[in-house]
């Protein structure tokens, strides 16, 4: 088997497993339509790789996936351009604070630990909800009933603050706020996780800001190009916790994976794929919460120090 | 302490060059490596590399006389390392405080004809700084009573990636003066200049010493690479970002359905 040295993370991988890692992750991104970021900082962790590269390496991974979603949906217009750039400058925001706080965990000997809890947390809530939400729409299924379609109403909270903007494209007018806040969280965990943020994003906009389903997930692939770009960047000046080798292996998996996912997404059935994402996602944060409480086999661990800065 | 600095000042004074060269008819080391320098690409998955040598002026009367030792020591620079032990706080095993330690040599493998004890004192051993217990980290807190389980924590993980080694038979004598000695330098073998000492004893005397060097770098699209994200960052994830967008792009392209 083709061994490959990753140049930064300094360690040889075996190509076909890095390549099947990532395919894999494309393959689950295209099946459930969802970033996979959130999963492939785990498994990378879980494959021996430390976390603040795990990071660094995914959030490059996820440009080169979300460059490809991003043009389909730009070519069939459906792109909020300026709700965007506007979830793009809060982005900005939240990647330089969160690319900061990594830095001085990591020099403290705590990156992993945190990004470790913050996934234990996200994960096992997200999974919740999934799992829940597609086993009530099952039951609900099978009772005869139809799935309802929840209305939302057509003013909420977020119609009462200030710095109005219009939107065309979305047929809004509403505060500038909200969207500058959703990308500042997004880029927070953007820079914290090696995550596109889209299972936060998708859902804010839809529910928080009313944006029509079919511009939300043009939009959100838009901004996660563009703020997965920014945190490449600043970890691997920050940080130097960027493998680009090691990226474009991953991005080559999961652009191949991907297709197929989407393939075999279309052959099962909403509610079923959702409960399928929830049970793997709580898997993944129970996996990430074991490591955390068993007792390590070595309690000690060796790093390099950091000089200075 | 002060007998132990005497015999370091004695040692010392043995150790340089003309003190042995100047008696002629008394043994000296002779020795080189297999190669005086380690490319590092991207197949690369580790290597062997032999130290090899002779005793000149050998006073050995047959092959398996055994009246010399030999103590090779391959050593990279110096590099601060912090290690740090695992307490549960709240049912989560978090890392606790760590202790620092300035001079840990990055790779550092002895290899000996016998157990380094059966050849000198611990004495001498510890004057000369060679083996894995005899290393100087820096940083040693005296009365400390963690000192000596991070200390040792240090070097077992360091033997388990391979950037330790303590090899008690791994150096071979072939014939009265010929020997020689095997390393595996393992795949995460640190970059730099290595200093390969040999060490000749009789009796349990340092008789000789011989140094040669070894160059560790990284060459061709893995240097590039190192040296970007080292010396310029900032180009080198524009560089990252670039190369993503333009997979994206052929993906887009190889896979669209018009």
């Amino acid at each position: 088997m083709l061994q490959v040295y990753l140049p930064i993370t300094e360690i040889s991988v075996n190509l076909a497993v890095m390549l099947g890692l990532g395919a894999a992750v494309g393959f689950l991104s295209g099946m459930f339509g969802v970033g996979g970021g959130f999963l492939l900082t785990p498994f990378l962790m879980f494959s021996g790789i430390a976390a603040p590269i795990a990071v660094a390496t995914g959030a490059n991974q996820i440009v080169a996936t979300s460059v490809s979603g991003a043009l389909a949906q730009w070519r069939r217009g459906n792109i909020d351009f300026r709700m965007g750039y506007l979830l793009i400058a809060g982005g900005l925001a939240g990647a330089l604070i969160g690319v900061f706080v990594l830095k001085v965990l990591r020099e403290a000997g705590q990156a992993g630990l945190i990004i470790s809890l913050i996934y234990v947390a996200l994960l096992g809530v997200i999974g919740m909800l999934m799992l829940g939400e597609s086993l009530r729409a099952m039951r609900r299924a099978r009772a005869g009933k139809p799935v309802a379609a929840r209305r939302p109403g057509q003013h909420n909270w977020i119609h009462g603050l200030p710095l109005k903007m219009r939107f065309p494209r979305s047929r809004l007018y509403i505060s500038a706020i909200p969207p500058l806040a959703i990308g500042w969280v997004v880029g927070l965990l953007t820079s914290l996780l090696g995550v596109g943020g889209g299972f936060i994003m998708v859902p804010a906009m839809i529910y928080l800001l009313r944006m029509p389903t079919n511009i939300v997930i043009g939009t959100s692939m838009f901004q996660i190009i563009f703020v997965t770009a920014i945190v490449t960047v600043l970890h691997a000046t920050l940080n130097h916790s960027l493998d680009v080798v090691l990226a474009l292996i991953l991005a080559a998996g999961g652009v191949i994976g991907g297709q197929f996912g989407v393939r075999a997404g279309q052959k099962l059935r909403g509610e079923q794929l959702r409960a399928l994402l929830g049970l793997m996602v709580l898997a993944v944060a129970l996996r990430l919460l074991l490591d955390l409480v068993l007792r390590p086999s070595e309690l000690y661990s060796i790093a390099p120090l950091f000089a200075g800065g | 302490m002060r007998p132990a600095l005497r015999l370091a000042a004695i040692l010392l004074a043995l150790a340089s060059a003309p003190a042995y060269a100047a008696k002629p008819g008394q043994e000296e080391v002779q020795s080189d490596i297999s190669m005086r320098e380690i490319s590092i690409q991207s197949n690369f998955t580790g290597i062997e590399i032999l130290i090899f040598g002779s005793v000149d002026f050998s006073h050995a009367p047959a092959p398996d006389e055994g009246v010399y030792d030999v103590i090779v020591v391959i050593r990279a620079p110096d590099q601060p390392l912090v290690a740090r032990r695992k307490v549960r706080v709240a049912g989560i095993w978090v890392n606790g405080p760590g202790k620092t330690y300035p001079t840990v040599p990055e790779f550092y493998a002895v290899l000996a004809t016998r157990p380094l004890r059966a050849i000198t004192s611990e004495e001498t051993l510890r004057t000369l700084g060679i083996g894995l217990g005899n290393l100087d980290f820096g940083g040693r807190t005296e009365g400390d009573l963690d000192e000596q389980t991070f200390r040792s924590a240090v070097i077992r993980l360091k033997e388990q990636q391979g950037l330790f080694q303590d090899i008690d038979d791994g150096v071979s004598f072939i014939g009265r003066s010929l020997f020689r000695a095997t390393v595996d330098l393992p795949v995460n073998v640190p970059i730099g200049r290595y200093t390969a000492a040999v060490y000749l004893f009789r009796d349990g005397t340092l008789v000789s010493k011989n140094e040669s060097t070894l160059e560790v770098n990284k060459v061709g699209f893995e240097r590039l690479i190192y040296l970007l994200a080292f010396r310029h960052p900032f180009l080198y994830g524009l560089l990252a970002v670039v190369m993503a967008v333009l997979a994206g792009l052929i993906g887009w392209v190889v896979f669209r359905r018009e």
